[in-house]
């Protein structure tokens, strides 16, 4: 059963010096208790893809296409119904903590919120429920933490905040946006850990640069470039044998793999290149590149790439 | 203790003098202030510490109760104009876009309008009574406040954690009662001083002018009283001085706390004191 299914999702910002196409033709679907791993440079469109599910973009974004949470088009609902949803139904770990909480409101009240908007409860009951909350994200005095403000939180403990809001109503599918960025080695380490654990039980779309901790959480990926999705399959299939040069390049561009940058850097949002839109960083690029425009292709049932190559 | 502290404690002393006054302005008075005390221009003496007036009124029992009508004055209008401002601050910075230009064109013609002569006609319309002035300035002086506030809150609802708080699926009122407010708290209060005393000296103005409510005495009217019965003439100091005093220490008491509030609370003017 999926639970979330994009067809054909375009996203734009209009702006003075044009179209800003940040997400094309997006084609996306994410079963029932799976974890899918959104890579991809920065400024791609994967925050924007987030943002697109949540309907959170600034009021003037255009928006084509659909997306299908548990078979309802999530597009179609009037913004009442769609706020029902979000936090209880669809929740999101934003990118960057240290913004991302209010500053003058305690972290419990905060993961309280969320609670008494959906669940009723009262305020001494859904703060309880936060210090629980708080535990389960393996804050150390729950009790007391949850009195404190933001700024008295390391950044670790703040992500692990973050999570404990996007879980306090228990959603059945969470966005969790970049939630290792910023974070030295080892708390990034814990933070992966208790995210991997969260995938276990929830449906997850997981945004992220990090490829090493979309390997570790994630059953799928899916490669963002310049607004499309350019490679789609299983985890081990994609990062152990990459169809896209876009993906391969990214994987060699890792330290372990030695490091290799991917030249040039991705095309203007607002002035795409036609045909392929990676080819004028990608080594093996043909001349029908440059002709047509690539279409998404299935190599095999859990596998899908978008390049000419495989024509 | 720093020059600022020491500015913030003076002020607060100096206002909470004011509203003790106030308070018990009946414990503290020897006559009732509108009752003839003896006989008419009478020149201090203990009985009448500022001797009295023309009507034989004892000046200190009625500058005492001054007190009284000025404060509440200064408070209804702080009051109203404050919140009418802040919400409409918020309104039009937290949507930004056509509500906002809105907002703001409106405001630019309102605020071309001179906000006393206006309140002068605008008080012919009414009977004149301290609640109905204090209400009639908060309205007109409320556009004062909502630039300072938009602006704020423009920055405010840029901020990560709005858009935290609008994923657990809040509502824009939710957002902006339960986040952006509590944001502006600081904002408010310098706001709220120095409205209160802007009003406060508008009030004895509008006394002094022959508008204040004739059933309560402040200090407007006493000045006014002084120059009309032969207080300036004959050089009754202690009928025109006094009530000029007390405004003056209000007034300084109150834009002294909003000054050093307002260096408390900005970080940017607290470095360039040092």
């Amino acid at each position: 059963m999926d639970i979330i299914r994009i067809k054909n999702l375009n996203a734009g910002f209009p702006t003075k010096r044009g179209l800003v196409r940040a997400a094309t033709s997006v084609d996306l679907t994410i079963r029932e208790g799976e974890c899918l791993g959104l890579i991809g440079e920065s400024g791609c469109g994967k925050t924007v893809l987030g943002m697109t599910i949540m309907r959170l973009l600034q009021p003037n974004t255009i928006i084509s296409g659909e997306i299908f949470y548990k078979g309802q088009n999530l597009l179609a609902l009037k913004e009442e119904e769609m706020r029902k949803l979000r936090g209880k139904e669809l929740g999101m770990i934003l990118q960057n903590s240290t913004t991302s909480l209010n500053p003058v409101l305690s972290v419990g009240d905060q993961i309280a919120e969320g609670i008494i908007l959906h669940e009723g409860l009262r305020k001494k009951e859904a703060r309880e429920k936060a210090t629980e909350l708080l535990e389960k994200v393996q804050i150390k005095n729950a009790a007391v933490m949850s009195k404190r403000y933001p700024h008295e939180f390391s950044g670790g403990m703040r992500e692990r905040a973050m999570i404990a809001i996007a879980l306090a109503c228990s959603p059945s599918f969470v966005i969790a946006d970049e939630p290792t960025t910023g974070l030295d080695n080892r708390t990034m380490k814990g933070v992966i850990s208790l995210l991997a654990e969260v995938a276990k039980s929830k449906s997850m779309l997981f945004i992220t640069h990090d490829l090493a901790a979309a390997s570790e959480i994630c059953d799928t990926i899916a490669v963002m470039y310049a607004g499309e999705i350019v490679e789609w399959g299983d985890v081990d299939e994609v990062f152990s044998a990459p169809l896209h040069p876009y993906t391969s390049g990214l994987l060699n561009s890792l330290p372990e793999r030695g490091f290799i940058a991917i030249p040039g850097s991705s095309p203007s949002l607002i002035d795409l290149p036609g045909g392929c839109r990676f080819k004028e960083r990608c080594a093996c690029s043909e001349e029908r590149c440059a002709r047509a425009h690539p279409l998404m292709k299935e190599i095999s049932s859990s596998h899908k790439v978008r390049c000419h190559r495989y024509d | 203790m720093s020059k600022k502290n020491l500015a913030m404690s003076v002020s607060i002393a100096i206002f909470a003098i004011y509203l003790l006054i106030a308070l018990f302005a009946p414990l503290l008075t020897p006559y009732d202030p509108f009752i003839i005390a003896g006989g008419i221009y009478e020149e201090p003496s203990p009985e009448h510490l500022l001797g009295t007036n023309d009507l034989a009124q004892d000046i200190f029992s009625q500058l005492i109760y001054g007190t009284r009508a000025t404060l509440l004055l200064g408070f209804t209008g702080a009051i109203l104009s404050v919140s009418i401002g802040t919400a409409i601050g918020i309104v039009s910075g937290y949507y930004g876009g056509r509500v906002d230009e809105f907002i703001t064109r409106t405001l630019d013609i309102v605020m071309t309008i001179p906000t006393f002569p206006l309140l002068l006609v605008m008080m012919m319309f009414f009977t004149p009574g301290i609640y109905v002035t204090g209400i009639l300035m908060g309205l007109l002086g409320s556009a004062r406040g909502v630039r300072v506030i938009r602006s704020q809150v423009l920055s405010i609802a840029q901020m990560n954690f709005i858009t935290g708080v609008k994923v657990m699926g809040a509502s824009d009122l939710y957002v902006m009662a339960k986040h952006v407010l509590p944001n502006l708290l600081s904002l408010v209060t310098v706001q709220f001083v120095f409205s209160a005393q802007h009003f406060m000296v508008m009030g004895i103005g509008l006394g002094f002018l022959g508008l204040g409510d004739s059933n309560v005495i402040d200090w407007g009217q006493m000045i006014d009283r002084a120059y009309q019965n032969g207080g300036v003439i004959n050089g009754l100091w202690w009928w025109l001085i006094p009530p000029g005093m007390a405004v003056t220490f209000l007034s300084l008491s109150l834009a002294l706390f909003g000054y050093s509030m307002e260096d408390e609370i900005n970080p940017r003017m607290k470095l360039t004191r040092i």
